[in-house]
């Protein structure tokens, strides 16, 4: 095993460790076996023979965050209006930390493995969530540092070393309450729910959280007002439930003197609340080891699930008998598997609340009635951008293993497989989001928009047989394993993302031009009907 | 015992069939044939190529040379519908366990041709003779390890499969659960299926075999009924058979080995 950096780091501090009755060379140990499974990934049952790529998919991962990061910069540099500003980069990097934190390293905290692990034995308890909680910081504590360092190096050029420490005490606290938060969410849930149940209720809780946070920094940015970039800052009693505002305001407090109360509840709040929640963490967390048995639990319903709308769409959608076995398999692993849920559900929430951004936008400047005037439901389009991410996803599957039936039985056209999983994906996933969203741009522009919906389903068809194309090489469905998810043809995916551009902008095209749509329409349901049909290729 | 009727027809048949992963040799020339009716006891040391032989044979492995005929095909011809006729319980329960043991088993029977309602019908009488009725409806990743064995047992059998694959079928089941499927595949080679039974576990092997084919270093090194075995080798159980033929005299001298070596830590400490 390597010497890790971050360990060696951690020696230096060990006294602290020792202090509080932890055997430090144990939590060293644990944490040196942690690290390294951190940077190995599972092999895949068919990839085996491919090429292997080595290195450290995690550090690769760092640099996108570093990428990330750079978002902040505008914000940082544009003024001195400290409360707004700040509160952006803050909201920002806490939705980035806190979804990472969901995302990957749930399975740290809710690790059951460790249980018959290392509880069995002789090393105490307390050395043990010790270990785990440094496990999780020192993650937290590489990707805050991959975000944040180049934001951090460029305040202190432009604003100054006082601003720079306030910064980099600030995303520390972050950092701290973000991981604790987490943690702090699951021994609530813990607290009260059992077995699969509490399963299914952390994957709905991270799939929400991760959604939350992005409306949440939507509803950041609304609780300004622009007027040419003059900044007002009204303080409401509602600003309180937004803590991205507390980091916001040391810095209105210490660099602009702005000692007006809010700004200073704010400020004590951005220091107390994450020294408290690590307070009541400490208290919880014999109860949470406790509870963690539950996951181990085997308890579940045991009732037959009523399909009727999904045999419905079935018999609409499939032609095939074996058409018909793969696409309510399909459906199923959808709604069921949780990893999959996990990686795809946040995807699918974001894209819901994409357009309605647009239309929030354009409200808070112009009224209602031009509104319907306007061409504002092509914004649905960016519902269309989440296609090739989820039909990316699709090959992926939490439960990879179980993927030998594909190869086991007689299937006679393997083509099915893939057809049929993409329109359970059009049918479970895409069109909740598409009719939902479709009532509100009825309600808003009148039924005079039904052809252009009707042209943005056909297109978003065509965009999933596409993406499917440029995207997943015949692979099984659900047969790899998530560890393989990242490393994938980026530019590929970001191609398809404009392509979904490029359809918004063929539109807009054919609908200046007289029945220009209804050509449209009619194109595209010939190129889909000629791609489902041929699209798959077989070996 | 009963004796193995090569006038009946001829099931499988595998001729120099090798395999390599990377620079190892995996298999390095197994020829076999296999008859209507017989139970093949299929052993040998771990890493002797019992997987990879069944994983061929079904088409979960690519990349091999030689020749596996089954039902009198082909298997490389590209028509997979020999696939129809075989059951397969692969080691180490793999199953996509975030389905129920319904959604399971109508899925896997209809991919092997069969109707839902016919398959739906099928499998929640065998999974109550199973005694698993009362979690039908619940996911298999609530399930203990037996559990999930029986449902991967229940769908091999479901389509009612001329040759079945066991690899390693009785883990984790408990001493009846044993009785019955060691039963259930006995009368079913009296009914005509062939199977083909991997184990490890040498006393099973011996008792519901009527052939045993041991593999070892890539091809077969014994072949017969266990009688014949036991007269060849002038051994009397098939686990010291096993010991004789892959040339293994030294469990003793290891065992002692091994235990001095534990009894250090007592003196390091």
């Amino acid at each position: 095993m390597r010497n890790f950096l971050s360990l060696r780091i951690l020696d230096r501090f060990q006294f602290i460790f020792r202090f509080l009755g932890i055997e430090y060379e144990m939590m060293r140990k644990i944490l040196a076996m942690k690290l390294t499974m951190d940077q190995r990934r599972v092999p895949t049952i068919f990839n085996q023979s491919k090429n292997k790529e080595t290195g450290n998919q995690f550090f690769k991962s760092l640099g996108l965050y570093a990428l990330y990061g750079l978002i902040l910069i505008p914000f940082i540099v544009m003024g001195d209006h400290y409360v707004f500003q700040m509160s952006i980069v803050f909201g920002i990097s806490m939705f980035i930390l806190m979804t990472s934190m969901i995302s990957d390293f749930s399975t740290v905290l809710l690790d059951v493995r460790d249980k018959a692990i290392l509880d069995t034995k002789p090393v105490k308890k307390k050395t043990i969530s010790a270990s785990k909680i440094v496990h999780v910081s020192i993650y937290m504590i590489q990707l805050t540092g991959a975000f944040a360092l180049i934001p951090i190096i460029v305040s202190i050029f432009v604003k100054g070393i006082l601003f720079g420490l306030i910064f980099i005490l600030e995303i520390i606290l972050i950092g701290l309450f973000i991981v604790v938060l987490t943690a702090l969410v699951y021994i609530f849930i813990l607290r009260f729910f059992n077995g699969e149940r509490l399963k299914d209720i952390i994957n709905y809780v991270q799939i929400l959280l991760s959604v939350g946070i992005a409306v949440g920094y939507q509803v950041l940015i609304r609780s300004f007002e622009f007027v040419d970039l003059d900044v007002t800052f009204h303080f409401q009693w509602w600003h309180i439930f937004i803590p991205p505002m507390w980091y916001g305001a040391p810095f209105e407090l210490i660099l602009n003197q702005n000692g007006s109360k809010a700004i200073i509840l704010f400020s004590i709040l951005a220091l107390i609340v994450p020294l408290i929640s690590i307070f009541i963490y400490a208290l919880l967390v014999p109860s949470f080891e406790r509870n963690l048995q539950k996951l181990l639990n085997n308890s579940g319903d045991n009732k037959k699930k009523k399909l009727r709308v999904d045999r419905f769409w079935q018999k609409v959608m499939c032609r095939t008998k074996e058409e018909r076995t793969f696409y309510l398999f399909a459906i199923r692993m959808m709604k069921q598997e949780r990893e999959f849920k996990l990686k795809v559900y946040p995807l699918l929430g974001m894209s819901f609340i994409f357009p309605f951004i647009f239309v929030a936008n354009f409200l808070s400047m112009e009224s209602f009635g031009d509104l319907s005037n306007t061409k504002m439901y092509l914004t649905i389009y960016f519902i269309n951008i989440i296609i090739p991410s989820i039909v990316h996803m699709v090959k992926f599957s939490g439960k990879y293993k179980g993927a030998w039936i594909y190869r086991a039985t007689p299937i006679q056209d393997q083509a099915s497989i893939y057809r049929a999983t993409l329109k359970a994906f059009l049918v479970k996933l895409y069109f909740p989001v598409f009719f939902v969203t479709s009532i509100v741009f009825v309600s808003i522009h009148s039924f005079t928009i039904i052809l252009d919906l009707a042209v943005v389903l056909a297109v978003a068809f065509l965009h999933t047989i596409i993406s499917y194309k440029a995207l997943n090489n015949e692979l099984y469905p659900f047969s790899q394993s998530f560890a393989f998810a990242q490393e994938t043809n980026v530019a590929n995916n970001i191609l398809m993302m404009i392509i979904g551009g490029v359809f918004a902008g063929i539109h807009f095209i054919a609908s200046v031009i007289p029945f220009g749509l209804y050509g449209y329409l009619v194109i595209l349901i010939v190129v889909n009907l000629v791609l489902w049909q041929k699209g798959f290729r077989t070996s | 015992m009963i004796e193995i009727d090569t006038n009946s027809e001829k099931i499988l048949s595998i001729s120099n069939l090798t395999m390599r992963y990377g620079a190892t040799n995996v298999l390095t020339g197994v020829d076999l044939d296999v008859y209507k009716g017989q139970i093949i006891g299929y052993i040998g040391p771990n890493g002797a190529g019992k997987s990879t032989t069944v994983k061929i044979m079904l088409g979960l492995v690519d990349g091999y040379h030689g020749n596996v005929e089954i039902f009198g095909q082909d298997i490389s011809n590209g028509d997979n519908s020999y696939k129809q006729r075989i059951g397969y319980v692969p080691e180490n329960a793999e199953v996509y366990d975030n389905l129920t043991a319904s959604e399971y088993l109508t899925f896997t029977g209809q991919l092997y041709g069969m109707d839902e309602s016919e398959a739906e019908y099928k499998a929640i009488r065998l999974v109550e003779k199973f005694g698993l009725g009362d979690v039908y409806h619940t996911r298999i990743s609530a399930y203990s390890k037996g559990m999930r064995q029986k449902v991967l047992i229940i769908a091999s059998l479901l389509h009612d499969p001329d040759l079945i694959f066991l690899d390693e079928p009785l883990s984790g089941l408990d001493a009846n659960s044993v009785m019955i499927i060691k039963e259930i595949l006995a009368q079913l080679a009296a009914e005509g299926k062939t199977i083909f039974y991997s184990s490890h576990i040498m006393d099973v092997v011996e008792k519901i075999s009527n052939r045993i084919v041991l593999l070892a270093d890539g091809k077969i090194i014994a072949d017969g009924s266990f009688e014949e075995l036991k007269q060849k080798n002038k051994e009397g159980t098939l686990e010291e058979i096993f010991n004789e033929l892959t040339g293994f005299d030294q469990h003793k001298q290891i065992a002692e080995e091994v235990v001095s070596i534990v009894k250090e830590v007592g003196n390091n400490a």
